[in-house]
C-alpha cells in the first residue's frame, strides 16, 4: 500500500474491531475476577481489637469509645479499597466485596457501625477492652483468666500486690 | 584494581581536596561536607564527572543533633552510583550557598527547601515557589516544629497576570485545555510567535511529604505514595518501597521484585498508550485517539486482573507484594500481551504516517541537548533529545538486571522523537514482561518479619513513563523522619521555556503535552480557598459532614 493510502487501513481496523463500548448499565460491568470493592464487616465475629484500624491508611476505619462501648465504624466515602484490613483482621470479620456502585442520596448508607460493649472492671468500676476481646484472649491464653474481669490499672496492682505478699510471705507489716 | 574501585578512588580524591568525609554505603557514595564547598564539588559532580542532579533534601534535623541539612543527590548514570552530597546547616538560621550557577537543574528544588524548610540560599535571585503567595514568610511547613494539621492565617492575596509592554501576554490555564490538570502559563507572544514563558504551579501542593513523617506508619505510606500520580503510582509507591528496604537493608524476596517489574511495565504501556492517544487528540485526529484508547483498555483490564484494580494497584508493601501471578494468570497476560501488540503495530503505523499528524509533529518542540543536560530534564524528553540515560538499565532495581532490552534514543528533540521514543518503548515493555513472566523464580512473595532501625538514609530512582522518580527516606520511629518525593515532571517543565519559545503559539498545547506532564505529582502541598476562608478539616476525627 501506497504510504498516501495508509491512513485509509484505519477503516479496516475499525470494521474489524465493530462496537466495543459497553451498553452499562444494561450489561454486565467489564470486572475482573479479582476486582477490590467495599469491604464488609461481620458484626458477629469481630471482637474490637483495633488491628483494621492501625492498618488502614485513610482512616476509613475508626475505633471511637465512650464510657460503656467500643465503636468500630466504617465510612466508606474515605475507603481507598485497598484491604489492608481483609489482610489483618485476626478473626476474619471483614471480607472485600465485588461491590462498586456506592452513590447513594442517604448519607447514612455510608457508614456501618459495629457496636461493643465494654468489659467493667469488677474492682474499680474502670474499663478496658470489649467484652469480646476478654473472651478471645482467655480463648488463645487461658492463663489470664484470674485478672481477667479487671481493668488493666487493676491488674497491675493485684499483679504488684501478689508478687509483695510472696516476698512477704503473705504478712503484712 | 577493579573498575568500581577506581571510580569510588575519584570520589574520595574529589572529597579529600575538599576536606570532606566520604562514606560507601552498598551502591550510595555519602560525601559530608562544609557548606561553602557545595558549589564546587557540585560543579565537579555534574560539569565534569557527568553526574545527574536530581534534586535536593532540606530536612529539619534540630530534634536529633540541632542542625539543618541540605542534601544534594546526583546519580553517576555511567557506573551505577547514588551520590549524595551532604552537609549540615545552622539551627537557628540556615544558610547555604547556591549551586544553580554551575547547576542550574538545582532551581527549583532549592526554592521548595528555601520555602517549605526555611533554608536561604545566598548567591541568587529567591522567589517563593511552592507555598501560596498569602502564606505566612515565616512558617515552613517541613520544620518539625511545624505541626501538621497546623494552618497558618493567610492573608487572601491575588496574584498579578504579568503584562508585557513589547508583547501580547496569553495565559493558558488555570487548567491545561487537554489535560484537565491545574497549571498555569503566560505565553507572551508576537504576531503568532511566542517569545517568552512564564509558568506558575504548585496550585495543588498537597503536604504529602508531611502527613507521610508525621501520621502515617511505614506500611501506609506505601499507599499515600502510589497517590502522588494518578498515572504513575505504582513507580511511586514501589521507589519509596524500595528506599525505605535499601536503607533498613532488607533482602526481598526475588519473586517480589519480579511482580514489581511486571507491574511497572503494565504502567508504562498503559501510560504511553495514553499519552499517545492524548497527542493525536491534540492534533485534531480523534479517531487516532479512539483507536488508541481501546487497545489500551486491555491493558487496564490486565491491571485489575493481576492487582485488583485498575490504577493504585495498592499491592506494594516495604518487604514485598501483596499479590502472586499464578500460572493462569501468566498465560493471560502472555495471551492479551500478544494481540495487544499486533493492534498496536497496525494502529501506530497508520496514525504516524497521517501526513497532518506527521507535519504537526515534526521540527516543532525542539529541545536541544545542551539545554536538555543543564535542566536535568528525564525520561523520553531527555532520549529524545539525545540523552541515553534510563535507571532501569543504568541504576537497576527490582528484576531489572535480569532482562535484556534497548533504550530507545533520538536526538531531534522534537515532538516527533519524543512519540518515538515511547513507541518504541511499547514494544520494549512487551518483551520485557515476557522475559520477566519466563524467568521468574519460585518463593514467597514477601517478608514476614523485619525490622527498619532509625536513622539510617535511602535514595531510590525507579524510571516512571515519564522519567526518574526520586524518593529519599531518613528513617525514624515506625514511620519515616523525612521522606522526600521528587517527580519527573519537577525536572521537564522548566525546559518547557525552550521548547516553547520561537514557535508558533498554535503548537504550544502540544508542546506542553510532549513531555506528558503531570502536575497534580510534581505538586505537593494544601490548596488555600482564593477567598482566605480556611475549611478546617479534622484529620483525626475523620470526615465531618
Ligand atoms: S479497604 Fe483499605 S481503606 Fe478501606 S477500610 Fe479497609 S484498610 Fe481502610
Ligand atoms: S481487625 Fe477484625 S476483629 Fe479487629 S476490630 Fe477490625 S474487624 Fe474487628
Amino acid at each position: 500500500m501506497s504510504e498516501k493510502l495508509k491512513p485509509a487501513k484505519l477503516l479496516v481496523i475499525a470494521s474489524k474491531a465493530g462496537r466495543v463500548t459497553k451498553r452499562y448499565p444494561y450489561d454486565e460491568p467489564l470486572l475482573s475476577p479479582d476486582f477490590r470493592g467495599k469491604i464488609t464487616i461481620d458484626e458477629n465475629l469481630c471482637i474490637g481489637c483495633g488491628a483494621c484500624v492501625n492498618a488502614c491508611p485513610p482512616n476509613a476505619l475508626q475505633l471511637m469509645k465512650d464510657k460503656d462501648t467500643v465503636v468500630l465504624r466504617y465510612f466508606v466515602g474515605r475507603c481507598i479499597f485497598c484491604w489492608r484490613c481483609v489482610d489483618v483482621c485476626p478473626v476474619g470479620a471483614i471480607k472485600g466485596l465485588r461491590e462498586f456502585e456506592l452513590a447513594t442520596n442517604d448519607i447514612s448508607d455510608l457508614y456501618v457501625h459495629v457496636v461493643h460493649k465494654k468489659a467493667k472492671c469488677e474492682k474499680c468500676e474502670g474499663e478496658g477492652a470489649t467484652q469480646r476481646m476478654l473472651y478471645y484472649v482467655v480463648q488463645k491464653s487461658p492463663i489470664v483468666e484470674e485478672y481477667l474481669n479487671e481493668c488493666p490499672d487493676c491488674r497491675r496492682k493485684s499483679f504488684i500486690d501478689s508478687v509483695v505478699k510472696r516476698r512477704t510471705g503473705g504478712v503484712s507489716e | 584494581m577493579s573498575e568500581s574501585s577506581l571510580i569510588l578512588k575519584k570520589y574520595m580524591d574529589l572529597a579529600n581536596v575538599f576536606n570532606a568525609s566520604v562514606t560507601v554505603d552498598g551502591d550510595t557514595i555519602h560525601i559530608l561536607a562544609k557548606p561553602e564547598y557545595l558549589p564546587k564539588i557540585a560543579d565537579k559532580l555534574f560539569n565534569e564527572f557527568k553526574c545527574v542532579h536530581r534534586t535536593c533534601v532540606a530536612t529539619d534535623e534540630r530534634p536529633l543533633n540541632g542542625f539543618f541539612s541540605l542534601t544534594h543527590l546526583f546519580t553517576d548514570d555511567s557506573h551505577g552510583f547514588y551520590i549524595s552530597l551532604k552537609t549540615y546547616l545552622d539551627g537557628e538560621n540556615p544558610k547555604a550557598p547556591s549551586i544553580i550557577s554551575v547547576v542550574p537543574a538545582a532551581d527549583w528544588c532549592e526554592m521548595e527547601a528555601r520555602d517549605l524548610v526555611g533554608v536561604e540560599f545566598e548567591g541568587r535571585e529567591s522567589y517563593r515557589l511552592v507555598l501560596p503567595p498569602g502564606w505566612p514568610a515565616d512558617a515552613h511547613p517541613l520544620r518539625k516544629d511545624f505541626q501538621y494539621d497546623k494552618r497558618p492565617n493567610i492573608l487572601p492575596v491575588g496574584e498579578k497576570v504579568s503584562t508585557n509592554e513589547e508583547a501580547s501576554t496569553i495565559p493558558v490555564g488555570p487548567y491545561h485545555p487537554a489535560l484537565h490538570e491545574p497549571e498555569y502559563f503566560e505565553l507572551y507572544v508576537e504576531g503568532e510567535r511566542i517569545v517568552d514563558v512564564k509558568y506558575r504551579g504548585f496550585h495543588v501542593h498537597r503536604g504529602i511529604e508531611k502527613l507521610g513523617e508525621s501520621r502515617m506508619t511505614y506500611q501506609q505510606v506505601n499507599f499515600l505514595a502510589e497517590r502522588i500520580c494518578g498515572i504513575c503510582g505504582f513507580e511511586h509507591s514501589t521507589c519509596y518501597a524500595l528506599a525505605v528496604e535499601k536503607a533498613a537493608k532488607l533482602d526481598v524476596p526475588e519473586r517480589a521484585q519480579y511482580i514489581r517489574s511486571i507491574i511497572l511495565e503494565i504502567e508504562r504501556l498503559h501510560s504511553h498508550l495514553l499519552w499517545l492517544g492524548v497527542a493525536f487528540h491534540l492534533v485534531g485526529y480523534d479517531a487516532g485517539f479512539m483507536h488508541m484508547w481501546r487497545i489500551r483498555e486491555k491493558i487496564m483490564y490486565l491491571s485489575e486482573y493481576l492487582t485488583g484494580s485498575r490504577k493504585t494497584y495498592g499491592i506494594n508493601l516495604v518487604g514485598g507484594v501483596r499479590k502472586d501471578i499464578n500460572e493462569e494468570k501468566k498465560s493471560k497476560v502472555l495471551e492479551t500481551l500478544s494481540t495487544l501488540e499486533k493492534e498496536f503495530k497496525e494502529i501506530v503505523e497508520v496514525a504516524v504516517s497521517v501526513p497532518q499528524v506527521k507535519r504537526r509533529l515534526t521540527g516543532t518542540g525542539v529541545l536541544p541537548k545542551e539545554d536538555a543536560v543543564k535542566l536535568a530534564v528525564e525520561g523520553p524528553v531527555a532520549r529524545a533529545s539525545g540523552i541515553d540515560r534510563d535507571a532501569r538499565r543504568d541504576l537497576p532495581y527490582a528484576a531489572y538486571k535480569h532482562v535484556s532490552f534497548k533504550v530507545p534514543v533520538y536526538t531531534e528533540g522534537d515532538n516527533l522523537a519524543r512519540a518515538l521514543v515511547r513507541i518504541d518503548e511499547v514494544f520494549e515493555s512487551i518483551s520485557m514482561i515476557r522475559q520477566l513472566l519466563d524467568q521468574i523464580p519460585k518463593g514467597p512473595i514477601r517478608l514476614e518479619e523485619f525490622e527498619i532501625p532509625p536513622g539510617r538514609i535511602g535514595v531510590q530512582v525507579v524510571e516512571a513513563p515519564r522519567g526518574g522518580d526520586v524518593h529519599f527516606v531518613i528513617t525514624g520511629e515506625g514511620k519515616p523522619y523525612r521522606w522526600r518525593v521528587r517527580a519527573p515532571t519537577y525536572n521537564n517543565i522548566p525546559a518547557l521555556r525552550v521548547m516553547l519559545r520561537d514557535q508558533p503559539m498554535a503548537d504550544a498545547p502540544l508542546t506542553i503535552a510532549s513531555i506528558d506532564p503531570c502536575f497534580s505529582c510534581t505538586d505537593r502541598v494544601v490548596v488555600i480557598g482564593k477567598d482566605g476562608v480556611i475549611k478546617k478539616l479534622s484529620l483525626t476525627g475523620g470526615v465531618m459532614l
